[in-house]
């Protein structure tokens, strides 16, 4: 009950239209600080719905595939740099953001993620690693334009942000497959 | 019983993430706001608003006036820009020696909207075009004084330009093709010389044919 209100008050206080403006004005902070968050806030709202809804999430996510390819989606569209545009300029498309991130990514995440395999686990990293690296160099390599609403001294920052990103990554499946774990189970 | 749930649960979700990228990016057709609103403008055809032009001899006329009846080729540029602007006009002079020399001027004329009327007076604007081998008539290069007019002309063909708070602007660029009746008829890609060529070419062509 505790991490569902501090999930909701996350959520209250990032749907705050000058929060929201704030974030947004700065592309790399829309993308890296403002969506995560919003995925955070679903993610701690999850144990509530969990509880609530046993049944729903062990008939239809009792693997945790569904519910990790769903969040999987909600992830890659709003790194079509077209959705983070429209996010800025068509209301629709705001509100999609704000119910989808928490709802249709973080919720399913928590649900999910101890439910998939180790492999499955790694693949998620795999694929968002490269996704990730792919995106830095798009952004940081592009001579064009890639988003209307921001400056392009802004995309080469998200740019090296998304490798930033990618090379954590890396680093964590690095030392989950080379390093001894034994000591922490 | 549970693996069926799983399944379907999964063929769910990925129809939904099918219908979401289609309809996110006009069925797989524009990933970047700017290639939607390419698409849009070209299913919009939007009319060429009035607009004063001033151009690099000091002459005032409407854009009408100057286009006569005639296709215009039109980019946008602001002369103090040191990184696509020149690239923009080099490629708009490949285009203009690219149309065959019976059109130009009769059938065909270019122009290039400076969007930085302040610093980019007529004495400015006659030093830049002979950069760019622009005759001053049949191309000619023009600012918009009138700030209400080039707002609308930006935001009616989907020029955005934000300046960076150093003089300069970051902005979209494209090849714009103005029709016979003020309509857009084409926006082609400035990086692309030989099409952009050719599909001018084609237009100019069809209408010689009739």
């Amino acid at each position: 009950m505790k991490q569902f209100l501090y999930g909701l008050v996350l959520y209250l206080f990032l749907l705050l239209p000058p929060v929201a403006a704030l974030l947004e004005s700065i592309m790399i902070i829309h993308m890296h600080m403002q969506m995560p968050l919003l995925i955070l806030s679903g993610f701690l709202m999850a144990r509530l719905i969990q509880l609530k809804f046993p049944d729903f999430f062990r008939k239809w996510n009792s693997n945790g595939v569904p519910g990790i390819m769903l969040f999987s989606i909600i992830l890659v569209y709003w790194m079509i740099p077209r959705t983070m545009d429209e996010a800025l300029t068509i209301e629709a498309s705001e509100l999609f953001k704000f119910i989808s991130l928490p709802f249709l990514a973080g919720v399913p995440l928590r649900d999910s993620w101890k439910k998939i395999s180790s492999a499955g686990k790694n693949s998620v990293f795999i694929i968002f690693i490269i996704l990730f690296s792919l995106m830095g160099w798009l952004y940081i390599a592009a001579d064009e334009q890639i988003c209307n609403n921001y400056l392009r001294v802004d995309q080469i920052t998200l740019g090296w942000g998304y490798v930033t990103m990618a090379v954590c990554m890396a680093i964590y499946v690095i030392q989950l497959i080379f390093g001894d774990h034994s000591e922490y189970k | 019983m549970k693996k069926h749930h799983n399944a379907i649960a999964i063929i769910v979700v990925l129809l939904f993430g099918t219908v979401l990228f289609y309809i996110g990016t006009d069925g797989f057709r524009a990933f970047t706001a700017e290639s939607a609103r390419t698409y849009k403008l070209l299913q919009d055809k939007p009319v060429f608003p009035s607009v004063t032009l001033e151009d690099s001899q000091n002459r005032s006329y409407t854009f009408k006036e100057f286009a006569d009846g005639k296709y215009v080729f039109l980019t946008f540029m602001y002369t103090s820009c040191t990184t696509v602007c020149p690239q923009l006009e080099m490629n708009m002079a490949q285009v203009y020696a690219l149309i065959p020399d019976s059109y130009i001027g009769k059938d065909i004329v270019f122009l290039s909207i400076s969007f930085d009327p302040e610093r980019d007076d007529p004495k400015t604007l006659a030093k830049y075009r002979t950069y760019f081998g622009s005759d001053g008539e049949t191309w000619r290069m023009a600012r918009i004084t009138n700030k209400e007019e080039l707002k609308e002309l930006l935001d009616r063909l989907g020029v955005v330009v934000i300046p960076d708070g150093n003089g300069n602007f970051t902005h979209n660029s494209a090849f714009y093709l103005i029709g016979k009746q003020g309509h857009l008829l084409e926006m082609m890609d400035f990086t692309n010389i030989d099409e952009a060529a050719s599909t001018v070419a084609a237009i100019l062509n069809e209408e010689a044919g009739e």
